[in-house]
């Protein structure tokens, strides 16, 4: 499982630096940014006013924008799970599957190695992956409080990272599981990607007409804590994002386990859990 | 206590949808043979041999690999198995070092690296370049070094020659004698049938996913139709020769020569021949290739 998994994260590594670094450079200018912004604050007093109301419910509490978790919930953490999401869903749809389209899991799968170790190797590659990322994040949000001053602590910062954290399990595991199931990585990727971002139109919509409210909470993103976070995470709705992550999870395994293994190419739309 | 077969497969079936690939496939290979597994594309083969290593699963049937259930013990089988792929891919991005070296870890780093050298120095593959930038025949010869590079009792091998220039093919003919000669078993897949007919001791050939023949290979060329081209000093009553069993006539000549085809043992024409005028006996032995496709076009006609 050893070799799997350091082999797994070399493989990632151009995403890891990539999302990684790009993510962190963003975070140190928006928390630079903080100050000049806080210091006008009449000016987006009336800003906000000008605002659509349709298009600010995407983005979390606008009376608080001027508040540190304000701040940095509406213009970073609110849309990281569609930005983040990405990264998660094609990972988590090519974890197994890009090698068996490209041919190369019937030989990997030859070797001495079983087919939980291959799985619990790439799995514990994903998560470690998206663990990285995140913590570049957070570097990038809190190195910059050396020198701007801002109300919060780094501990603080890091609790909307779990959230965000355990949103991209989810969708990463859904993906992992519907590559498992869907034809391709290409299809699993795209239904996945729809529900991403049907979950965050779903989400914000319902804010704004109660008559979507029962169908946002089936969203996942409906328990997503983008401003609240900072002074503590809801045990409940993340207990219950990690268990569907999971049984997306356990029931990828599952299927993995039972698989008959493609030479290459894309599949097609047979069961593949009524084989053997 | 005897020895369990080095690979042990009991009415093997398999569907892809409502393709039969394999229709109930029973094989046995001793330990230390060399074993040939012929048959055309679809017939079978590849199936048969992802089968073994778990990397499908049957719908019915059983199989031992040096007594070992693969299904249960998985990674057991394949520590003890080298195996060559039909269709070999390897991470394009990786140099042939470091794909070797990958392998070596996916074993648990038990393998000499001295003895990878070796058979890449006899294959003449050279360990700097990527993958990616490699011909069909270099990637090849990744192939069957690392199928080799562990040293395996049972080596299963689909088409290990393909795309291999004729040096290096015979060279790979040389490593599978090898490894019989060092213990191991050798189940291999093939097109070409000399190469079959060079070095495997027994063959099976499969026909739509059943096995219409397993046969040592000598025996099959021997009993199989040959002909023999005969010329007699002058014209003879034939009448004795069509009166042989398993003797036909296919052309006569101006009575001083004739085309025979001879099943099975040539003994009694010869016997028959020697009491004739005779001038000149050439007889054809038919090619294991020859005999593969008379397997193909008959059983096709029955089929």
């Amino acid at each position: 499982m050893k070799t799997v998994f350091r082999y797994t994260l070399r493989n990632l590594r151009g995403g890891i630096w990539g999302w990684g670094i790009g993510l962190a450079l963003l975070s140190i200018l928006l928390v630079s940014m903080y100050e000049p912004f806080a210091s006008q604050a009449e000016y987006l007093n009336a800003l906000k006013d000008i605002y659509p109301k349709e298009l600010m419910a995407f983005f979390g509490d606008i009376e608080k924008f001027l508040t540190p978790e304000g701040f940095l919930s509406i213009e970073f953490f609110s849309y990281m799970p569609l930005v983040l999401g990405i990264f998660a869903i094609l990972t988590g749809s090519g974890l197994l599957v890009s090698d068996e389209e490209n041919g190369t899991l019937d030989l990997i799968l030859a070797y001495p190695i079983s087919r939980s170790a291959l799985f619990g190797g790439r799995w514990l590659a994903f998560l470690s992956a998206t663990l990285i990322i995140l913590a570049f994040c957070w570097l990038g949000l809190v190195i910059p409080m050396q020198w701007i001053e801002i109300d919060l602590t780094w501990a603080e910062i890091a609790l909307p990272m779990v959230a965000l954290g355990v949103q991209l399990l989810l969708f990463g595991n859904l993906a992992l599981f519907l590559s498992l199931v869907l034809p391709s990585r290409r299809m699993a990727a795209m239904t996945s990607g729809m529900l991403l971002v049907a979950s965050f139109f779903i989400t914000g919509f319902a804010k704004l007409n109660e008559d979507l409210e029962p169908i946002s909470r089936l969203s996942p993103l409906n328990y997503y804590q983008p401003q609240e976070a900072f002074h503590g995470l809801n045990g409940a709705w993340m207990l219950g994002l990690g268990a569907a992550a999971m049984v997306f999870s356990l029931l990828a395994f599952w299927l993995f386990q039972r698989r008959d293994i493609r030479v290459g190419g894309e599949g097609g739309w047979r069961l593949s859990w009524r084989r053997k | 206590m005897t020895e369990e077969p080095a690979l042990l497969v009991q009415g093997l079936t398999k569907s892809y949808g409502r393709v039969q690939a394999l229709r109930g496939v029973d094989l046995e290979v001793q330990r230390g043979e060399i074993f040939g597994y012929l048959g055309p594309n679809g017939a079978g083969k590849t199936t048969t041999i992802r089968c073994l290593l778990d990397l499908i699963r049957p719908d019915s049937g059983t199989i031992r690999l040096l007594g070992i259930d693969p299904q249960s013990r998985p990674v057991e089988v394949r520590q003890l198995v080298g195996y060559l792929p039909g269709e070999l891919h390897i991470d394009p991005n990786f140099s042939v070092e470091g794909a070797l070296r990958y392998f070596i870890a996916l074993h648990g780093n038990r393998v000499d690296w001295s003895h990878v050298l070796r058979l890449a120095e006899r294959l003449e593959l050279d360990l700097k370049p990527v993958i990616k930038n490699l011909s069909h025949g270099n990637k090849q010869k990744i192939g069957i070094v690392q199928a080799l590079m562990h040293r395996p009792q049972l080596l299963l091998l689909d088409e290990p020659t393909l795309g291999l220039d004729p040096l290096i093919q015979r060279e790979v003919l040389h490593l599978i004698t090898e490894a019989k000669q060092n213990g191991a078993t050798v189940f291999f897949s093939s097109h070409i049938m000399s190469e079959v007919e060079a070095v495997a001791e027994r063959v099976a050939i499969i026909r739509q996913g059943r096995i219409v023949e397993v046969a040592e290979t000598e025996s099959l060329i021997r009993r199989a139709l040959r002909r023999a081209q005969v010329r007699f000093k002058r014209p003879v009553d034939l009448s004795p020769l069509k009166a042989i069993p398993g003797v036909q006539v296919l052309s006569q000549g101006d009575g001083e020569s004739v085309l025979l085809q001879v099943e099975g043992e040539m003994e009694a024409l010869i016997k028959a021949l020697a009491a004739m005028p005779l001038s000149d006996l050439e007889t054809e032995r038919p090619s294991l290739e020859e005999i593969f496709l008379e397997y193909y076009e008959n059983k096709a006609q029955e089929g």
